[in-house]
């Protein structure tokens, strides 16, 4: 068989980078070609080992804060290393002070941020994104009905560039909770939420295994969100998903 | 404030820049002190940046992070920039499915030419599109797609 495409386009296919003419022609090719579908399924174990295996890095707080150190009005712009240390030294003391009030509640963050990536991991895989595949929020948000004890709000952000994909039950820290799956070209984000309980909740970004976790509270609800997008495009997300709640339910703080 | 505008837009791209600074010299130390040079450079420059979004900003930012740990290379080393092919990474005995494929990968990655090792942190890791990649590293879009192509050719190698 002839192929119409070389390999080094089949990787821009697979990175959504091909002209969408293009790709669909390449999809039909791959179709009835053994050679390519083998290409591209090693491709995909490739993405795959990667995502596991290299990690992406948080920023070391004491990098954090020499940086910031870098904004104050009035700072030289210039770092001796008399300073620096000084810095290093600062910022243990307040992990040695602050270290132990704040080890249960980290504790449980942790725990809760392994269950929502082992669950964006989980649905991943071929057959368990969404078990009400709809880009419609009126489809999506009634096929919660019945099956769990709130009803969670619902946005479709299609003209934002994050369209819905659909929604499906997840099972984390003890209780059943909805499961909301937004697109972003290839990428995958999953929302995850409950009602809020008690207690301060404390928002949260995270980075491991390559995924960055998000989380912070409204008034109503607990919000986990996971992704491999890169930061500052799931930023914008959460910053969507936030207007769109505040927009719905007014509070008055 | 510029400052703030700064902060805004830039330092979300905080965990970016390490990354890639982390994965291009190897090491915490040097990657710390890269990305501080770096935000400081980008400090500097940041009146003549026209962009207005966090989104604009990472390529930039990722491109100074780039050319400051390119140019701290040359200073560490005088001149090798690549990294000598490897003979044993590209052999046929090694084992499918090997417990050890974790070690395999790390290690083909580190020991990828940076040009190639800093088209897979951005694509991978960092999920830049093609014509961002193309911006951080100074090259055509074509010359991105083939970089990602052979780099992912070598890492394949390590897999299997």
């Amino acid at each position: 068989m002839t192929h119409p495409y070389s390999e080094a386009q089949l990787d821009a296919y697979l990175d959504g980078e091909l002209a969408p003419a293009d790709a669909r022609e390449l999809e039909a090719h791959i179709a009835q070609c053994p050679e390519c579908a083998r290409f591209r399924d090693r491709r995909l174990a490739l993405r795959a080992a990667i995502k596991s295996q290299i990690p992406a890095f948080a920023t070391p707080d004491v990098l954090r804060q020499r940086v910031r150190a870098l904004l104050r009005p009035g700072s030289r712009l210039k770092v001796g290393a008399v300073w620096r240390s000084m810095v290093i030294a600062a910022s243990l003391a307040a992990v040695a002070f602050g270290g132990w009030q704040l080890g249960f509640q980290r504790g449980v963050g942790e725990t809760l941020a392994d269950a929502v990536l082992t669950s964006h991991v989980r649905a991943l895989m071929p057959g368990h994104l969404t078990d009400v595949q709809s880009s419609d929020q009126h489809t999506v948000k009634p096929w919660f009905n019945g099956k769990l004890d709130y009803s969670p709000p619902v946005y479709d952000f299609a003209g934002r560039g994050y369209p819905l994909l659909g929604g499906r039950l997840e099972y984390i820290g003890g209780r059943t909770v909805a499961a909301l799956v937004y697109g972003r070209r290839q990428h995958v984000i999953n929302v995850l939420l409950w009602p809020r309980g008690r207690g301060a909740a404390r928002a949260a970004t995270q980075t491991r295994q390559g995924y960055h976790v998000l989380h912070w509270a409204t008034p109503d609800y607990t919000y986990w969100i996971v992704s491999d997008l890169g930061l500052a495009e799931l930023q914008e997300f959460q910053k969507l998903l936030q207007q769109a709640d505040s927009a719905a339910t007014p509070h008055p703080y | 404030m510029e400052r703030e505008r700064f902060e805004a837009i830039v330092l979300p791209h905080l965990d970016g820049a390490y990354t890639l600074a982390r994965y291009l010299t190897r090491n915490d130390a040097d990657a710390q002190d890269i990305v501080q040079d770096a935000s400081l450079r980008a400090l500097k420059y940041f009146a003549g940046f026209r962009g207005a979004t966090a989104l604009e900003a990472r390529a930039w930012f990722l491109a100074i992070v780039r050319n400051t740990a390119y140019t701290w290379r040359q200073r560490q080393r005088g001149a090798a920039l690549v990294t000598e092919f490897n003979e044993d990474l590209h052999s046929d005995d090694v084992t499918a499915h090997d417990p050890a494929a974790a070690v395999d990968l790390h290690r083909a990655l580190a020991e990828l030419p940076l040009e190639f090792r800093e088209v897979i942190v951005l694509r991978e890791l960092e999920g830049l599109s093609y014509q961002e990649i193309s911006e951080v590293t100074a090259v055509p879009v074509g010359t991105v797609m083939s970089r990602l192509f052979r780099a992912r050719k070598r890492l394949q190698e390590a897999l299997i």
